[in-house]
């Protein structure tokens, strides 16, 4: 046996194993144990694939006629890695959030779904791998709230089409499945031109559907908001931080097999590849209008999940910018990203599990009480908000350097407005969760349980290691991208800018050691209460709300309640309820329980039927 | 192997910095009496303000975070500041480019109002708000200013673009760029947190804001926190856009300028509301930002 098909395979027969037995203890070792697996064999291959002279690891095997092809290189290294790594925090978050063997079941069966399909070598796998990560995550959502699962269904079935649709046709052009040979009748047929404009554009809008919705680029990105808050939160974490990166290594996919043959049939304008320019649009527009909205968010859970799709935008702006110091720029924030909001998710799995609450007004106060898990916050936010030297910021820099030279400006402008959106709305999640008064009913409130705590940490080192050190993730990238990002470790060095990541948090040290000092001969402090604070002279008692839960940016919403009349995800449900009721008139007119109707529908069918010949 | 050379600059110009910081506010206050025909405080109140808080013999604290907050904001002002070419020193600013010292210069306002939120008080919450928002209103004209600099002088390396001014002549002086100017311009002053955008701290709204709950040694570090950024913002300003300096004197001289512009300014409009300021914002400057990002393309 394979070791691909073993770490492919690992996290499904332990999710069935854990299912099966279903008893506390095993469930989640056995669990623990399927996601640790991939990671093992990942980490054995780093060598192989990394090393002075890189090889690609490939199987092949045969299922039902077809035969399926999987292999490791670089780039599905990088995507299967970062997985595993949010796999197995995800694992470690849901022994202390999960109860139920299905959750383990359908959790890790999606995992096994995104290794597929980052290990596909033909479209055949892929798509394969692809539905069975959009099953069994569809499982997850189905199981807490109906509504919102079928609003993914919908939309997962939209891009399931056509992205059949389009392998379809790239079938009937070239006749093989395998990316390998697509890759290449397409780049020969970029010269040849023997498939025409309109079916080349028809193939890539296709794609943009199928990968659009699983990224949850706006407008399809309906679906996540709702998915990502009804599972189990540690779930998310691998929901948010892995599938959602299917969809950006799909479009990274498009590059590889299309981007010669879409160049060709699209044209170039103003020096900007116009398919690409399509996609960095989609991504700078995401980034903006999630980012709006994620501000804008009652509900901790609503508020990531809207943060996930701005994020993604990033991912899809830097793919857009088609420069490979884009790539790199959207790769690394691929992995920090995954790494940043995947901690996210953990922390809101752990004050879900010990509050019960996700609205931010019932919230409050709760530093004191999970000082550990707010540590943890506290790095996410510093990596999310770009703050350096975080992961966060070195990838988001590298997206800056890249849409800034390759003159992209007013997509960089959007990545400006993105970064202060997201400044905002993660001040706001510290706030309203960590600070100020604390409900009564929080009293009693424990710190997050230890499982929870290490699969927090898993995820909190990388963003402080590649933080300090983004060379180690630009100097792989590079391998195959053709290293635009020189340096070392530490320090990141483009064309044109330069970055010295540990430098930055030297100085900072520095800093702070200047400031602490000032602080530590200062005065002694005394510790006094949330009530004494100043009130215009009023004495304050518990009794006061002094905290700001509810519509906390109100002067921003009325700043843009002319854009915010109108929402995608309106249009798609008032869509649905023209469909629905069109479809009850259709119903009401033709089947109307009439026996001699009946008969005359037959009798014109057959008629139909008789003109046109077949009969 | 440790350049001492370097690090005594690092020193001193915090040093510097710090006491020139103190002196513009100075003039601020002092300019702001004149242009209301009061006579002001003497130029070194500040300093003097700040001295007394720190020799206060208490100080009251709302927790770590409380008192971790104005630390972190200075620290991170004096890292911005140590990235920025100043006049002849170049400091340590061929590490970082322009896009890491404009993010460096935002993390301040991130220590600030860490401190503020956990101070639990409305007012300092409704700061934070506030300052989010207008930072939100602001990012799109001020990065569009920045992209503009980038587009036309084709680096991101503050010491590059200081050594292309002083070939090819000011940032200002480029049509273009005069554009990018005005709008950073308008832009400056919310950096700075004056009028008609000084709606963080709105004294006479919501009593100083996130500052509200600070005395004693957290007021006196984040005295010295703005004393730092507003030499590390005009600085900023001065080698973006006024061709840098060969000195320190001609620094000062165009520091002050820009301080000026800014006081005059603030001196004679208003304080928009919080809307108002974001749908200004992402009017005019913004359309003026994206004809010189254009332009320059």
């Amino acid at each position: 046996m394979n070791e691909l098909m073993i770490m492919l395979f690992a996290p499904l027969v332990a999710g069935f194993i854990a299912w099966a037995l279903d008893v506390r203890g095993i469930r989640e070792a056995v669990g623990v144990l399927g996601t640790l697996v991939p990671l093992g064999v990942l980490a054995k291959y780093y060598s192989t694939i990394a090393g002075s002279n890189p090889e690609v690891v490939t199987q092949t095997i045969t299922v039902g006629g077809f035969k399926l092809i999987f292999q490791l290189n670089t780039i599905s290294w990088y995507f299967a890695t970062i997985a595993s790594l949010i796999g197995v925090a995800m694992a470690f978050g849901m022994v202390s959030t999960s109860r139920s063997s299905y959750e383990w079941l359908f959790a890790l069966m999606s995992y096994t779904g995104v290794l597929g399909v980052f290990l596909s070598g033909d479209f055949v796998g892929f798509f394969l791998f692809w539905e069975l990560m959009t099953f069994a995550s569809f499982m997850m959502v189905l199981k807490r709230s109906r509504h919102e699962s079928l609003k993914y269904f919908v939309l997962s079935v939209i891009g399931a089409y056509a992205m059949l649709i389009a392998i379809g046709i790239l079938y009937a052009k070239i006749g093989a499945l395998d990316f390998g040979t697509i890759r290449q009748a397409l780049y020969m047929d970029a010269m040849l031109g023997s498939i025409s404009k309109s079916l080349t554009a028809l193939v890539f809008l296709l794609f943009l559907t199928a990968f659009g919705v699983k990224a949850g680029a706006v407008p399809l990105h309906v679906w996540a908001p709702g998915a990502y808050s009804e599972v189990d939160q540690s779930y998310t974490a691998f929901f948010s931080g892995a599938l959602s990166k299917a969809g950006a290594y799909g479009f990274l996919l498009l590059y590889i097999l299309m981007g010669a043959k879409l160049v060709a049939a699209l044209g170039i304008w103003h020096n900007h590849m116009v398919f690409s320019y399509i996609i960095a649009w989609l991504g700078a527009i995401t980034v903006v209008v999630a980012g709006f909205l994620a501000v804008l968010q009652e509900d901790i859970r609503k508020l990531f999940a809207y943060s996930s799709v701005s994020q993604v935008g990033y991912i899809l702006l830097g793919l857009g910018i088609g420069t490979p110091l884009g790539f790199t720029g959207a790769l690394f924030h691929v992995l920090s990203h995954a790494v940043f909001k995947g901690l996210f998710w953990l922390v809101v799995a752990a004050l879900v599990l010990r509050t019960g609450k996700t609205r931010f007004e019932d919230f409050g106060g709760l530093a004191e009480k999970m000082p550990i898990t707010f540590a943890m916050s506290l790095i996410a936010v510093l990596s999310l908000a770009g703050i350096p030297p975080m992961a966060g910021f070195a990838s988001k820099w590298l997206i800056y350097e890249a849409a800034i030279s390759a003159h992209m400006p007013l997509v960089a402008g959007a990545i400006f407005l993105g970064s202060a959106l997201a400044f905002a709305y993660v001040v706001r999640f510290l706030y309203a969760v960590w600070f100020g008064q604390r409900p009564s009913d929080l009293e009693d409130v424990k710190e997050a349980p230890l499982p929870l705590l290490i699969g927090m940490a898993i995820l909190a080192i990388p963003n402080i290691v590649f933080g300090v050190a983004p060379g180690l993730v630009t100097e792989y990238l590079g391998k195959f991208l053709g290293n635009p990002v020189g340096g070392n470790y530490y320090k990141l060095v483009t064309p044109t800018g330069t970055y010295n990541a540990l430098l930055v948090a030297v100085l900072l040290v520095f800093g702070l050691a200047i400031a602490g000092l000032i602080f530590i001969y200062g005065a002694k402090t005394r510790r006094i209460p949330v009530t004494n604070t100043y009130q215009s002279g009023n004495p304050v008692t518990e009794d006061y709300n002094l905290s700001m839960r509810r519509n906390f940016y109100r002067p921003l919403a009325e700043a843009l309640d002319f854009w915010l009349k109108y929402s995608w995800d309106r249009f798609y449900e008032r869509l649905a309820g023209i469909a629905e009721d069109f479809a009850d008139f259709l119903r009401e007119g033709f089947y109307n329980g009439n026996v001699q109707s009946y008969a005359w529908y037959l009798a014109v069918v057959l008629l139909i039927l008789a003109l046109w010949g077949v009969l | 192997m440790f350049d001492w050379k370097l690090a005594l600059e690092a020193i001193g110009m915090v040093i510097y910095a710090t006491f020139m910081g103190f002196i513009f506010m100075g003039i601020e206050r002092k300019a702001m009496a004149r242009i209301q025909r009061r006579i002001g405080p003497p130029i070194y109140q500040p300093i003097i303000d700040t001295l007394k808080l720190l020799g206060k013999k208490e100080s009251v604290s709302h927790g770590l975070i409380y008192d971790f907050g104005p630390v972190f904001a200075l620290g991170a002002s004096i890292t911005a500041l140590l990235f920025i070419p100043i006049a002849n020193f170049q400091l340590f600013s061929s590490n970082a480019d322009l896009i890491v010292v404009a993010y460096l210069l935002e993390v301040p306002m991130l220590g600030i109002m860490l401190g503020a939120m956990s101070s639990g008080n409305p007012y300092s919450a409704l700061g934070v708000q506030r300052g989010l928002l207008t930072m939100v209103a602001m990012q799109l004209p001020y990065g569009l200013a920045l992209i503009a600099l980038i587009q036309h002088w084709g680096t991101f390396k503050l010491s590059n673009i200081v050594a292309l001014q002083q070939v090819h002549g000011w940032s200002i002086t480029v049509p273009a760029l005069l554009l990018a100017f005005i709008v950073f311009d308008i832009v400056f002053q919310a950096l700075l947190g004056l009028e008609p955008f000084d709606i963080v701290s709105a004294p006479a709204e919501i009593s100083m804001g996130p500052m509200v709950e600070y005395g004693g040694k957290h007021a006196a570090l984040l005295f010295t926190q703005h004393a730092v950024q507003l030499f590390a913002e005009t600085a900023f300003f001065a080698v973006l856009f006024l061709g840098g300096a060969s000195n320190l004197l001609e620094l000062l001289v165009k520091q002050i300028a820009v301080l000026f512009i800014a006081i005059f300014v603030a001196s004679i409009y208003p304080r928009f509301t919080i809307d108002q300021a974001a749908k200004f914002f992402w009017k005019w400057p913004t359309i003026i930002g994206i004809i010189a990002v254009l332009l320059t393309m």
